[in-house]
């Protein structure tokens, strides 16, 4: 007796959602809006690390428009937990987007339990990306669950002519990003807490940055007093410095004023003026 | 949700049921409620124009930059938020996001804040002469210190100030009242008496939430305003006894509003019209869905839709 390989297949009542919806941003985008909160199938579900899922979803206008550091707004199916959960958005695949998310609460723990041929709302892609028109030898500095900006970076910058990637993951222990990211960045370093921390690799890679024909600019989402280090490293070799922030969302898409942050230009929002910003902008030195 | 919006939503669409709201007509009962309206934000998502009344954020006379760190915390069914009115004040409102809400044709209510009464003085002043077509007093806010819920749970202060402000403008005037009080038509009367035109309820009610694993609140303010569907029964209850307490004050009722048919529970209740908040927080084409659920939900309902179009209410 053979058995088949598991096909996702989706129930017909959810079908009927998907096509719905299909139908609804069709019309949005025809008529020059911006495609609403819609429903979208999940095609993947896989736990990389203890408590660390990514997450793929079939969605035809996130995977054409999204770019690095964008996120996309995520909905439970509970009438409890009606706020969204911002997931940054990782590897693009013709159609399929791809999200890393730890469990962190209830929320994402109902995330984390849905399969593929599941269905679940999202809204995006939102927020301003990292801005890579410059020829560079971008530095892709990432710590825990800060790597999927960074992967979209490393497979956006993948297609430049004129740039390269250098990625450098900082994990906890497992090293469970890297094999991802390695499929786009030129270069893949890493390292977890047994040895250090990010800036030990930034420390040996110093040399290697300098000598390269293209200048370096750093790109980098991570814990925050990671992303603080980086600024100090990079403001004494006056390497320019772009930052993926987090801050705990209402919207998403500018409308609440909840998740701000202090800029030299006063309190702005994380995002929709963000979550994207220089060091300069952040004033950190 | 996403899966009841009509595809037909972004279409030109012809509304059948207008109210009358304090002699402004609304081509439809459905406004945005202020704090959860930001036009640079939602501009993206449809045409706001289409709705009975656009109630943007409120603008104090000068910049505020609102609450440091966390300021929002999720709860069941609803969000718990303590912005503290973060705004670009009164001078760049009337220079951008006013000027381009009319533009476009929407109905504008302008939505004040101040820290104390002269603050309330000058932007009421400013905004006299403006094209905003009604204005709404924010005597409710529960996350500033001064202002805000401190003059709308005073009903002495409250008819101070709306006493003043009554004198500086003829465009019509909307208090929106918190719900944080014992009895809400002590405030509601008080508003009424010293010459508002109409009512806005209810603001968010006071709530937090603690994180369990450092056992501090979430939020860095402490507490924040209650917003979302969990609120709606709350609302009801308080346009209700508004309603019964003031039989002819125009009002406006919120609280918890996702869908037409809970927009069509606070007509039932009294309310002259409707605001929608929290839902475009989740779904930020929310109020222009409602509006077209409660539309049709009105066809069925001639005698309400009557009423409404009338200025009049159903109780």
């Amino acid at each position: 007796m053979t058995t088949d390989a598991f096909i996702p297949t989706v129930s017909a009542a959810d079908r009927a959602k998907l096509e719905h919806s299909e139908a609804l941003v069709a019309s949005a985008v025809s008529h020059g809006w911006f495609p609403p909160r819609h429903t979208v199938e999940i095609t993947g579900m896989r736990e990389l690390d203890t408590n660390v899922m990514c997450m793929t979803i079939r969605d035809p206008y996130i995977a054409q428009h999204g770019r690095p550091a964008q996120f996309v707004d995520f909905f439970t199916h509970d009438p409890m937990r009606l706020m969204p959960r911002p997931f940054g958005i990782g590897e693009i695949n013709g159609d399929e987007v791809s999200f890393i998310f730890a469990v962190v609460g209830e929320g994402t723990r109902q995330f984390a339990a849905m399969r593929a041929g599941d269905v679940i709302d999202v809204l995006g892609p939102l927020g301003r990306p990292f801005r890579t028109k410059e020829d560079a030898n971008y530095v892709l500095v990432a710590g825990g669950l800060g790597v999927p900006p960074v992967i979209a970076a490393a497979q956006h910058i993948a297609g430049l002519e004129g740039s390269r990637s250098t990625a450098v993951f900082g994990y906890r222990k497992n090293h469970f990003a890297d094999d991802i990211v390695a499929r786009y960045a030129d270069t893949v370093h890493s390292i977890d807490e047994s040895e250090g921390n990010v800036i030990t690799v930034l420390d040996r890679i110093e040399d290697e940055l300098k000598a390269s024909d293209l200048p370096p600019v750093i790109l980098s989402c991570g814990p925050m007093p990671m992303m603080k280090a980086i600024a100090t490293w990079a403001a004494k070799r006056d390497i320019p410095c772009q930052f993926s922030l987090e801050q705990r969302m209402g919207c998403g898409y500018g409308t609440c004023v909840l998740c701000t942050t202090d800029t030299v230009d006063g309190r702005l929002k994380v995002c929709a003026d963000g979550p994207v910003f220089t060091r300069e902008q952040l004033g950190w030195e | 949700m996403s899966d009841t919006t009509p595809i037909d939503l972004y279409e030109p669409y012809e509304w059948k049921h207008p109210t009358v709201v304090a002699g402004v007509p609304w081509k439809n009962p459905v406004g945005t409620a202020s704090g959860t309206f930001q036009f640079a934000a939602v501009r993206w998502f449809y045409d706001v124009s289409q709705l009975g009344a656009v109630c943007t954020k409120g603008v104090s006379p000068v910049p505020w930059e609102g609450n440091p760190g966390v300021r929002t915390a999720e709860g069941p069914a609803s969000n718990v938020n303590a912005v503290g009115l973060q705004n670009p004040g009164v001078d760049h409102y009337l220079v951008d996001d006013l000027p381009k809400l009319k533009k476009i044709g929407a109905n504008v209510i302008s939505n004040v804040a101040g820290r104390c009464d002269d603050d309330y003085a000058e932007v009421v002043a400013k905004l006299a002469d403006s094209p905003a077509d009604m204005l709404e007093i924010n005597v409710s806010c529960p996350n500033v210190s001064h202002g805000g819920m401190s003059v709308g749970t005073d009903p002495v202060a409250l008819s101070k100030l709306i006493t003043r402000l009554r004198k500086l403008t003829d465009k019509p005037m909307i208090v929106k009242l918190t719900p944080n009080v014992t009895d809400i038509t002590v405030p509601a009367r008080a508003a009424v008496e010293a010459g508002a035109d109409a009512l806005s309820l209810i603001n968010t009610i006071v709530g937090m939430r603690i994180n369990t694993r450092t056992g501090k609140p979430i939020i860095d303010h402490v507490t924040g305003g209650v917003s979302g569907p969990a609120v709606l029964p709350i609302g009801l209850a308080r346009v209700w006894q508004v309603r019964t307490a003031l039989p002819d004050i125009p009002i406006i009722g919120l609280g918890g509003i996702d869908s037409g048919e809970k927009a069509l529970e606070y007509l039932y209740a009294g309310a002259n019209a409707v605001e929608v908040g929290a839902a475009a927080l989740f779904d930020p084409i929310a109020p222009l869905r409602v509006a077209r659920e409660l539309d049709a939900l009105l066809d069925e309902r001639p005698e309400l839709a009557a009423k409404l179009a009338a200025g009049k209410t159903w109780r």
